[in-house]
């Protein structure tokens, strides 16, 4: 293909995707009014292990769990903010410790039981008891005191110390509410779906390991949330969660009509789906976005020159441009842009290798042989560790890997499974952390950065990121999280404690039979609202 | 003879437990774990913390002295149990027995196609009196070897399913979800089997037995069907072990390829994710499997081949 | 080996197979015989293309020059299917001449430990020393020797035992000839043969086992290209640019089909 055809070609499927995508859900045009009913054959790309949402971690497992159970509040996609759904009104105290909230009337679980003031009691002290195989709650009540039934229809949740983040938190599946009734299975058992009683829209059906997964509606449904665009039942009879590993597989059944939908598509298999009857909803993910983050303790990383040169050396728009596609915006801070409180930085990212070397120089680092800087004999080189969680992660780095060597800076790319690059992170044994972490609220920052938590940047105690992050997190208030939480992104930039790149997005495609798929808050899949034509 | 069968079984008995224990040594010297895969492969990433990390070690009994998780193990595995993954929650022996029906279908039905064209291709290429079309018959098996399997796999995909929608391209349901996979994993098996056979009919073909049979005016079918194919058994029947392995491992490329159920895709997924129960099951099962083939040939080809019989006795 | 010479006489598949080996040895060793382009460094402006004059086999994502990957690959996958065969034919042949020569106790011993090892799946030993050692094409080539060393212990120790009970053994015994000269002398030149003949077959089948691996995931490490790496990394754009797989599977498979023909002739086997 010519060089115009194929810059063309990335122009028209920007324009067409811009036009299609949107944060809160797709339609196919002209397809007239929802109808209930059908069967939606969704390809996802890797096997949920565990169905629970209460236990899992891993998008795949997220995406199901979501669909199973309600949660007390929801978060608004667009803004953020937290609206009503099993619970209709809540107050919290001056410091963020205490949480009451009173329930709506009227909602169920699938076993007839009411979602009660006993049952959220219930389900919250669960959630606590599961300890580790609670991966994403457990660090959302770390510091959960205890549920009281205040009345029928009101709970009080305490915290020992101030955990703004409870609020959005509330919001996620992993907090999502089950049946006491539940917890008379084991965890293991909850997992394959045995036991597994939530109030969800949808009720769990069967799991067939690295095949499929169906749910189906649950009937009489009639306390979704604030933010559904319609109420009632969903209108889907079933989902059927096809597992296909390969993305061209998958891509291939979408085509030929053998799926209705599928997750994961990959950069270069977009264009196919533009136009020509297909969509592709598109949503990036909130949380911290695909960076380089530092341990300012080792090797040539303890010059706040050398992290600053490699904030400015690296040339974002064209790695998303190369490796990826138009969907994935170039990180413009280390939060992404669907992250609430996320500040525009981007004039601090902008590729400046003019300024990159300038910098590099006045801190004594020289041209050397091989085209890397040296001082005092020491090569200016790094490593960075990384796991191929996102398939494109490989390609990305041998793309910065190139821009930095245009700077002089050598980065080494060393890739690990999974289970390593836990152990390396925990060690601290690294100089360069590759990765990115999804959460829809900046509290992630607090988590990843703050001495008191992870610290993976391995600050000294006397640092300028400490202090907004614990005003952030000890207040709901907007008015004052906010200008806390920019204080804290711009600190992480330019002192280079990370290098964010891109933001991890998440790219659906879906025929024109399929409509009304949706991304709640956190970008996973929100399939109340979806529906199928024809068939 | 029962002494012998005897001996078989104690090596059999063996076998296993070294497999048990070989697999767990290995799994025990990587870096990382089971939990620090599970922990870390979720959204929460790198946000993990060590207590997390530590609790949940202990939750599924990792942070035991090794010795006592090794005996509290074979203890459990000698009565079948090999424990809970970690990955699923699911259990182990449980998961393994599952995935075996979906993986012995396709893996029969490949078997059965690699059979018919692979000792098809090679009885015909040797048979026929026509060089040129025996030696392209016989220029068959060499590139089914050189094939990267996912890529034909991949291509039958493409064709057969998106462009001409004769199959489906997933799922395990009903016979036409298996054409595909069976192909894909007959193609080198076949290769293999093929190019053995051929090469032990045209060793037997040399023999002064063939000659003489050919001399006296049996036609070459008869030959071939009558007296080499017997004879060029055993050779190919020692292959045996290789053809099951080939299958085996091969099932791991097909049923990711195809996005089938099976025991390959539930070994590549227990070891990524290092969850010993499961690896330690499949490994286990595979030890058996391939402790039985190869007792079962030992026992067939002294039926076969006299010679054999006897000289196995006389070093029994 | 002079008959192999004299058997290419009126035999061009033979000479091709020859030529081909010749071709991706001399690829390895002297890559900038083929190519100037840069194998590691891509213009991402001319991503993805497809073949032209200019670029042979065309571009990939990053916009590097496939058939220059193609070349420089020649070196590491070289090497990987060395390693690997090397590694099959020393530790399998070495287990399979203690186990046919000894016999008894330690010879089911042995074969036994084999049987162990054939269990267990090469992707698990691939993980092992992946992890172990890190990630590369050299460690995923060793878990591929460890993998295929059952069948030279087999071929081995049939071989021992076969020329074990010849004849012209037990002469040499009765004259008094030691154990260590028979190997010498009667089993190991015997044995070479057939033994040669599944090294060089092995050369060919190690490359698409390690290509496997890399489509499992434990393939080499960027930017190196590497074969097995090239098929199985472009296996994602066969419906958008299949030249990115296909060319690299091509190649491949013309070497494997190359060493294959190689090890027939060596055999003997060849009409």
């Amino acid at each position: 293909m010519s060089r115009t055809a194929v810059t063309s070609l990335i122009a028209l499927t920007a324009l067409v995707v811009t036009a299609c995508s949107s944060a809160g859900g797709s339609t196919g045009a002209d397809a007239g009014p929802p109808k209930p009913g059908g069967t939606l054959r969704l390809g996802i790309s890797s096997s949920p292990d565990c169905v629970d949402p209460q236990q899992v971690g891993t998008n795949a497992s997220l995406n199901v769990g979501r669909q199973l159970v309600d949660s007390l509040t929801d978060q608004d996609p667009a803004t953020g903010e937290s609206k009503p759904w099993l619970a209709e009104k809540w107050e919290i105290n001056a410091d963020s410790t205490a949480f009451t909230f009173r329930l709506r009337d009227g909602a169920t679980f699938s076993d007839g039981s009411p979602v009660d003031a006993v049952a959220v009691k219930t389900s919250f002290d669960a959630i606590k008891a599961l300890g580790p195989k609670s991966q994403l709650g457990s660090g959302y009540l770390a510091v959960y005191k205890g549920t009281t039934v205040v009345d029928p229809k009101t709970v009080k949740i305490e915290f020992s110390v101030p955990s703004a983040q409870f609020l959005q938190a509330s919001s996620t599946m992993s907090l999502g509410v089950l049946a006491p009734a539940a917890y008379r299975k084991t965890a293991d058992q909850r997992c394959q779906g045995d036991g597994l009683i939530g109030s969800g829209p949808f009720v769990f059906e069967s799991l067939k390991q690295n095949q499929e997964i169906v749910l189906a509606k649950r009937k009489g449904y009639n306390w979704g949330s604030s933010l559904f665009e319609h109420q009632g039942e969903a209108y889907l009879d079933k989902i059927a969660y096809k597992i296909v590993p390969e993305p061209g597989v998958r891509t291939g059944s979408l085509a030929s009509a053998q799926l209705d939908a599928i997750t994961d598509v990959q950069p270069v298999d977009e264009p196919q789906f533009t136009g020509n009857g297909f969509t592709e909803p598109i949503r990036p993910n909130p949380g911290v976005v695909f960076n380089l983050h530092a341990n300012v303790t080792k090797g040539v990383l303890t010059d706040e020159k050398v992290r600053q040169a490699v904030v400015k050396g690296i040339n974002r728009p064209e790695v998303t441009n190369t490796v990826l596609t138009p969907n994935y915006k170039p990180a413009t801070s280390i939060l992404g842009s669907a992250t609430p409180f996320h500040t525009d930085l981007s004039p601090l990212l902008a590729y400046d290798p003019a300024g990159a070397s300038a910098l590099l120089e006045s801190a004594g680092w020289l041209p050397g042989p091989e085209g890397i800087r040296t001082k005092n004999g020491q090569r200016l080189t790094a490593k960075v560790v990384f796991s191929l969680v996102f398939n494109q992660n490989k390609s990305v780095l041998e793309l910065v890997q190139q821009q930095l060597r245009k700077i002089g800076f050598d980065l080494r790319i060393e890739q690990r499974t999974t289970a390593e690059s836990v152990q390396i992170t925990q060690s601290g044994d690294y100089e360069y952390l590759w990765y990115n972490t999804t959460r829809a609220d900046p509290d992630i920052l607090r988590n990843l950065f703050s001495t008191k938590a992870n610290n993976r940047s391995k600050l000294p105690a006397d640092n300028p990121v400490d202090a907004p992050l614990d005003a952030q997190s000890s207040t709901v208030d907007p008015a004052k999280r906010k200008p806390a939480a920019e204080e804290a992104q711009r600190a992480i930039i330019e002192h280079g404690y990370s290098a964010p790149v891109f933001e991890l997005t998440q790219v659906l495609a879906h025929g024109p039979n399929a409509h009304g798929i949706g991304f709640e808050a956190s970008s996973r899949l929100q399939l109340f609202d979806a529906w199928v034509s024809g068939s | 003879m029962r002494r012998y069968l005897l001996r078989r079984v104690l090596q059999a008995v063996f076998v296993l437990w070294a497999a048990f224990t070989v697999s767990f040594v290995i799994l025990y010297l990587l870096p990382g774990d089971a939990v620090s895969a599970k922990l870390g492969g979720g959204e929460a990433g790198l946000s993990v913390t060590p207590e997390q990390l530590a609790a949940a070690k202990a939750e599924y009994g990792l942070d035991d002295p090794l010795p006592l998780q090794y005996g509290k193990r074979l203890v459990a595995a000698v009565q079948g149990d090999f424990g809970r993954s970690i990955a699923t929650g699911d259990d182990a022996t449980n998961m393994v027995v599952s995935a075996l029906p979906p993986t012995l279908a396709v893996t029969g039905f490949a078997l059965v196609l690699a059979l018919l064209f692979g000792g098809g291709i090679a009885i015909a290429g040797t048979v026929t009196r026509h060089r040129r079309l025996g030696d392209l018959l016989l220029a068959l098996p060499p590139l089914g070897i050189s094939l990267p399997p996912f890529w034909v796999g991949l291509l039958l995909i493409q064709f057969f399913s998106f462009q001409l929608k004769l199959v489906p391209a997933l799922g395990s349901n009903g016979f036409e979800s298996l054409i595909l996979p069976a192909i894909t994993l007959a193609i080198p098996t076949g290769a293999i089997i093929g190019q053995v056979l051929a090469k032990s009919l045209r060793t037997q073909l040399a023999e002064p037995y063939a000659e003489i049979a050919l001399a006296k005016g049996a036609s070459r079918s008869r030959v071939h069907f009558g007296h080499l194919l017997r004879n060029a058994a055993v050779p190919s029947l020692t292959i045996a072990g290789v053809v099951a392995g080939n299958l085996i491992a091969g099932s791991v490329i097909t049923e990711t390829v195809f996005s089938r159920d099976g025991l390959g895709r539930v070994t590549s997924s227990a070891v990524t994710a290092q969850d010993i129960p499961v690896v330690q099951a499949v490994i286990v099962l595979a030890a058996l499997v391939f402790v039985v083939i190869n007792l079962l040939v030992d026992l067939v080809c002294p039926l076969l081949d006299p010679r054999i019989r006897h000289r196995e006795t006389a070093d029994a | 080996m002079p008959d192999v010479l004299v058997r290419t006489r009126r035999k061009p598949g033979l000479i091709l197979a020859i030529a081909v080996l010749a071709f991706a040895l001399l690829a390895a060793v002297a890559p900038g015989l083929f190519t100037g382009q840069d194998p590691l460094a891509g213009v991402p402006a001319e991503k993805m293309r497809g073949p032209s004059p200019w670029h042979l086999f065309g571009t990939d994502e990053t916009g590097r020059d496939i058939f220059a990957r193609v070349v420089h690959g020649a070196a590491l996958s070289s090497q990987a299917t060395v390693i690997a065969v090397v590694v099959a034919l020393a530790a399998g042949s070495a287990l399979g001449l203690l186990a046919g020569f000894r016999g008894g106790a330690l010879d089911s011993a042995i074969m036994r430990c084999v049987d162990v090892l054939l269990a267990i799946p090469s992707i698990l030993l691939s993980l092992a020393l992946v992890t172990a050692l890190g990630f590369g094409t050299t460690n995923v080539a060793i878990a591929v020797g460890v993998a295929n060393l059952a069948q030279f212990a087999r071929l081995m120790r049939a071989e021992v035992l076969r020329v074990r009970s010849g004849v012209f053994v037990e002469a040499a015994r009765a004259a008094g000839v030691r154990w260590t000269g028979v190997l010498g002398r009667h089993v190991l030149p015997n044995a070479l043969g057939p033994v040669l003949a599944l090294a060089t077959l092995t050369f060919g089948t190690a490359v698409l086992e390690v290509s496997a691996l890399s489509f499992l995931g434990y393939g080499a490490t960027p930017p190196t290209p590497e074969w097995g790496s090239l098929v199985a990394d472009g296996r994602g754009f066969l419906a958008t640019a299949w030249w990115m797989t296909t060319f690299p599977g091509l190649t491949v498979a013309a070497v494997v089909l190359s060493a294959n023909r190689l090890s027939r002739a060596i055999e003997g086997d060849v009409r």
